[in-house]
């Protein structure tokens, strides 16, 4: 039991994040099946379609914002650093991957797999955060 | 903090929710893992109805003093 507003924004924000995460889904899966109707897609079309699934990756962020601003002062303490680690160990494998990739030593990765990583981090530092607070909770 | 707070039997949540902070917050500040900001910190002393000095110890000053 939260306090009210604090309560209120991360219920919006679990809400959107849902309701953006279904239309990523339709998107993605939407997009593929409608790309399977052409022999060849114009490229307006395949475009369309990237852009379709990116918009609501792209989403995520403004919600995240907007928790941010909303939510309570140690909780955005809290998911800023959760972002700023996720962040910087997402860039810095990608940047390391990039100057292996130049020197070809590495196989080239689509750059696509930076977003999954860093939703896979943020998760991952925050379940790890959450392991440890669940033992300072009292009973 | 935690004093105060069993001292009026409130719990975690209930002083959360009248502070319109999370739970987390509640813990991080009595575990001594967040220094809450001057609003929250005169928040919490006009829910406990006391000074905010009377909450939260200077503990720099005070190992300041101790050397």
């Amino acid at each position: 039991m939260a306090g009210q507003s604090v309560r209120l924004a991360n219920k919006r924000y679990r809400r959107d994040f849902a309701l953006t995460m279904v239309v990523y889904v339709v998107a993605v899966i939407g997009g593929a099946f409608f790309l399977k109707t052409f022999d060849t897609p114009p490229v307006w079309v395949s475009a369309l379609v990237a852009l379709a699934s990116s918009i609501p990756v792209i989403f995520v962020f403004v919600l995240m914002g907007r928790l941010l601003r909303e939510t309570d002062e140690y909780t955005r303490l809290r998911q800023t650093e959760v972002l700023l680690l996720a962040g910087g160990i997402t860039l810095s494998l990608c940047v390391t991957w990039g100057f292996l990739e130049m020197a070809e030593i590495v196989p080239h990765i689509t750059s696509f797999w930076a977003g999954p990583l860093f939703f896979f981090l943020m998760g991952m530092v925050q379940l790890g955060r959450s392991l440890v607070e669940k033992k300072e909770i009292e009973t | 903090m935690k004093l105060l707070r069993a001292e009026r039997g409130l719990s975690q949540a209930k002083l959360a929710e009248l502070l319109d902070v999370s739970r987390q917050s509640v813990i991080a500040i009595e575990t001594g893992k967040y220094d809450p900001s001057l609003p929250l910190a005169f928040k919490i002393a006009r829910v406990f109805e006391t000074s905010i000095e009377k909450i939260f110890e200077d503990t720099e000053n005070a190992s300041e003093a101790a050397e």
